[in-house]
């Protein structure tokens, strides 16, 4: 795959190259001074973690977002004018296929590759479908995609209506010309589609187009790209490494970076109290998972995309279904079932879910500081006719203290705080409630440096005094300094348990690793031999 | 009239000393004063309204202009509220809420004066009529998930059709003259319903800005998910305001009977203009960019006194709708241009 790129380096303009574009939202710069370039039929991959910019580079790219002055967007060495004008970057052969393929269920094939193309006779204004549908079908088979043009979208499989999407993105390319970026396109598809859809890529290349492919799989970066761009707090960290001389746990490591060492693991705190007993708990992929979570025990939950990590962390935090389980604290038995009209239950037996989309899950952007950090006790601790603003003023300005929250205005809208500052909030309307059991996801996910440090600090200062935690997350950094035990999932098993002193790399490595490298985990042999039969077994 | 006076406190309390220097706090006190045009400059404009028309026009600066413009709108006052319970949650589009009044204010003459009940049971019998109607467009929107458009204007339009139905297309009149005093009971030179409709207002904004209610009211308007997440019980709450906004229309709908004596069932339908546009105006009062009742309160009566100052000029047709549509537009575009620029 490597044949077309190597033939067309050094020789000829690159298809795209991207000069020190930065962003700067208000007065946070999401992005610094990136640089990249694609050749000519490369497939290139750009990973970051969640907030890293990805996003806002691609919305600079389609014209979406205008770039701060300065940086320089060129495609085939003709330079774009900036902000880029959608109709120029067409006509430069740039074209993103998004997340959800942006495809319209409900109409044709040939409507939905042709949509804003159509062709209109001069005076009936009509659209000649015949030509349309003759075009469509001849960029389908250009494609080598079998699929009618009559069809109704909704109604085909995963792989042709990627193949549809990708017919789109591709049909205005001249030869040997285009690039087409596929934005975590391929996260709604199975393994096999998977398969299909990379054929349908290669296909692509072969005839010259470039492709710049953005995902959190990693695996399959590692696996399809030729080269990969890896970006971390709005930075460049490395562009153009060659995928064969990494491994995905060499890009992890890169995606996360060190963090400065800011952060060192500190002794734990756990005591022989249960905190929370989770039995038999069926989510997503995962089946009949029983946890035990002790009074100070932080308990770390990891793994790939759709490993099952996520969904478990969801289902005690009350915030997604369950098919079943009980979760028990303090005497009280939950049953974990589908999802209800309100967590009500959860905040009353003591659990706390600090969600991962804070602005979506965990608070209101429109609403004050002190209204979001008290809404849910709102209700218990003010009178019926009174919502009470003494304890209100005084829980917000307790956890802005504690927090550090900037600035420390209890009725500034959390809409306007940065990133960082949104987290703390969340974290305190949790903290607040002085929970049995904290559930987090993504405790740190894009925020800055300061903010994880007092965001870890106030996680061990629950775990001291005696809440039971739960940190489900990607970043093995955070989990290698905060966990005393860290479960590693795939495909919904518990594949590796870490206990005692870990490293970030330790965690990476059970990540990709087959589960045999874990470290056995001293306290639960038999469970931890089980586990890692099954682990190998799969 | 700042709905957030109780709670003022907080800031002294929480941040000693950086009141005066932070960036300005959207919505609590101490506004600095840069933002107090912005707030409050819908009431300048009422201010210079009045200026004007009482120096081109002698005649306004007269006590009944006054009563004029106060005894007449607590129609509108009960309407934009129970537009405001369900507004307030998130559903911008209750269409039915005039149709609801109408349909109470309609059943209730109809069955005292027609079929002689009687009045405070034929008034019951409304009020509960209009509530019902709420909790079937709660009942479709909450529990069915039907489109709240879809919901409230088929509602409204079947309403309009069953009012027609039982008044036979008639105006009727004949409600007892000591059932009207209820409403028109002299009260330092304005009827008594004028303070009932103050009174809503004042419990409406006290539940919202103070009570655990109307700050779960909020939160499910602001984000469902958020709010289910902190333990909110999110479809109760739903399901409640629109019970409620019929509550409200229903009993608006009394007091205006009793108020003027008589009903038409066809007259309902001419409200729901300038329900939205005083609800919207709101919006630039007070609480710039956000719902709320005393603005709302404050925008019927301004609206009122533009169009009765322009009569007094001219008697012309096109003076109200022309008025109405104008401030609404300007108003709410000024305050969605201060809002964007203060979040």
């Amino acid at each position: 795959m490597s044949v077309a790129q190597a033939g067309a380096q050094g020789n000829g303009p690159d298809r795209l190259e991207v000069a020190d574009v930065s962003k700067t939202f208000g007065s946070a710069r999401v992005l610094r001074g990136i640089g990249m370039h694609i050749a000519p039929g490369e497939l290139h991959g750009l990973v970051g973690q969640n907030g890293c910019g990805k996003s806002t580079l691609v919305k600079i790219l389609t014209g979406v977002y205008t770039p701060d002055p300065g940086g320089a967007i060129t495609v085939d060495g003709r330079e774009l004018s900036l902000p880029v004008r959608p109709l120029e970057a067409r006509a430069a052969g740039l074209a993103v296929v998004h997340q959800n393929l942006g495809l319209v269920d409900d109409r044709t094939v040939w409507e939905n590759v042709r949509l804003a193309r159509y062709q209109a006779a001069r005076f009936t204004r009509r659209i000649d479908g015949k030509a349309e549908r003759a075009a469509v079908a001849a960029v389908l088979a250009r494609l080598g995609a079998n699929v009618d043009v009559h069809e109704r979208v909704g109604e085909l499989s995963a792989e042709d209506r990627a193949a549809v999407a990708v017919a789109r993105a591709m049909q205005d390319h001249q030869d040997g010309g285009g690039l087409i970026i596929f934005d975590e396109s391929t996260r709604a598809m199975s393994k096999r589609s998977r398969g299909r859809f990379f054929e349908l890529v290669r296909g692509v290349i072969d005839g010259g187009a470039s492709v710049l492919m953005i995902s959190h799989q990693l695996e399959e970066i590692v696996e399809v790209t030729d080269r990969v761009t890896v970006m971390r707090d709005g930075l460049v960290v490395e562009t153009g490494i060659a995928t064969k001389d990494i491994d995905e746990a060499g890009l992890t490591r890169l995606m996360l970076g060190r963090h400065l060492g800011t952060q060192n693991r500190v002794d734990s705190v756990a005591t022989p109290a249960p905190a929370a007993t989770v039995r038999g708990l069926n989510a997503r992929s995962v089946r009949d998972l029983d946890l035990d979570v002790r009074k100070g025990e932080i308990v770390g939950l990891t793994g790939l995309v759709a490993s099952g990590a996520v969904a478990v962390a969801e289902a005690i935090g009350g915030a997604r279904s369950a098919q079943g389980g009980t979760l028990t604290i303090n005497g009280k038995t939950l049953h974990l079932r589908k999802r209800r009209d309100s967590s009500g239950d959860f905040i009353a037996a003591g659990v706390a879910f600090v969600a991962e989309r804070r602005l979506e899950q965990g608070l209101a952007g429109e609403m004050t500081v002190t209204e979001n950090l008290t809404l849910p006790r709102v209700k218990k601790r003010g009178g019926r006719f009174r919502t009470g603003g003494a304890w209100q003023a005084q829980e917000t300005a307790a956890m802005i203290k504690k927090l550090d929250i900037k600035p420390p205005d209890p009725h500034k809208t959390v809409g306007t705080l940065s990133g960082g500052n949104q987290q703390k909030v969340l974290l305190g309307k949790w903290l607040a409630g002085e929970p049995e059991l904290l559930v987090l996801h993504e405790p740190t996910q894009a925020v800055d440096v300061g903010a994880r440090a007092d965001i870890i600090e106030a996680i061990r200062e629950a775990a001291r005094g005696g809440c039971g935690v739960l940190v489900s997350s990607v970043d093995a950094a955070d989990l290698a300094v905060l966990c005393d035990r860290v479960l590693v999932f795939r495909q919904g098993k518990v594949v590796a348990e870490l206990t005692g002193d870990m490293t970030q790399d330790d965690i990476i490595h059970a990540t990709f690793e087959p589960a045999g490298d874990a470290e056995a985990d001293a306290e639960h042999p038999a469970e931890d031999t089980e586990l890692n039969v099954k682990g190998v077994a799969r | 009239m700042d709905t957030a006076r109780p709670e003022s406190g907080d800031v002294a309390v929480a941040a000693p000393g950086t009141a005066g220097t932070q960036a300005p706090a959207k919505r609590r006190r101490p506004a600095p004063l840069t933002q107090i045009p912005s707030r409050y400059s819908i009431i300048v404009v009422w201010a210079a309204l009045i200026l004007f028309y009482s120096l081109t026009e002698p005649s306004f600066l007269h006590v009944t202009t006054f009563q004029a413009i106060f005894n007449s709108q607590e129609h509108l006052v009960f309407m934009t509220m129970a537009l405001l319970c369900t507004i307030t949650i998130g559903e911008f589009v209750d269409l039915s809420v005039p149709a609801v009044f109408g349909f109470a204010g309609t059943i209730m003459p109809v069955l005292v004066v027609n079929h002689g009940w009687n009045v405070w049971l034929g008034s019951l019998a409304a009020i509960l009529c209009a509530t019902a109607v709420g909790a079937v467009n709660a009942f479709l929107i909450v529990k069915m998930h039907v489109n709240t458009i879809v919901v409230t204007l088929g509602m409204s339009t079947l309403l309009l059709g069953i009012s027609l139905l039982i008044s036979n297309d008639n105006t009727v009149s004949g409600v007892p003259a000591s059932f009207q005093s209820i409403a028109t009971k002299d009260v330092g030179g304005l009827p008594i319903s004028f303070y009932y409709g103050v009174a809503l207002v004042l419990v409406f904004a006290y539940i919202l800005a103070c009570t655990p209610l109307g700050r779960h009211m909020r939160f499910v308007g602001a984000s469902r998910e958020v709010s289910r997440l902190s333990g909110v019980r999110v479809d109760r709450i739903r399901f409640g305001s629109f019970v409620f906004a019929g509550l409200i229309s229903g009993v608006g709908a009394i007091i205006t009977v009793a108020f003027v004596g008589s009903f038409n069932a066809s007259s309902a339908s001419q409200y729901l203009l300038p329900v939205f546009a005083a609800v919207f105006l709101g919006t630039a009062i007070f609480e710039p960019g956000r719902f709320n009742p005393l603005g709302t309160f404050v925008g019927i009566y301004f609206l009122e006194t533009g169009v009765l100052g322009l009569q007094l000029h001219s008697a012309a047709v096109w003076i109200e709708p022309v008025f109405y549509g104008a401030v609404l537009v300007v108003a709410v575009t000024i305050s969605t241009v201060l809002h964007r620029r203060v979040t």
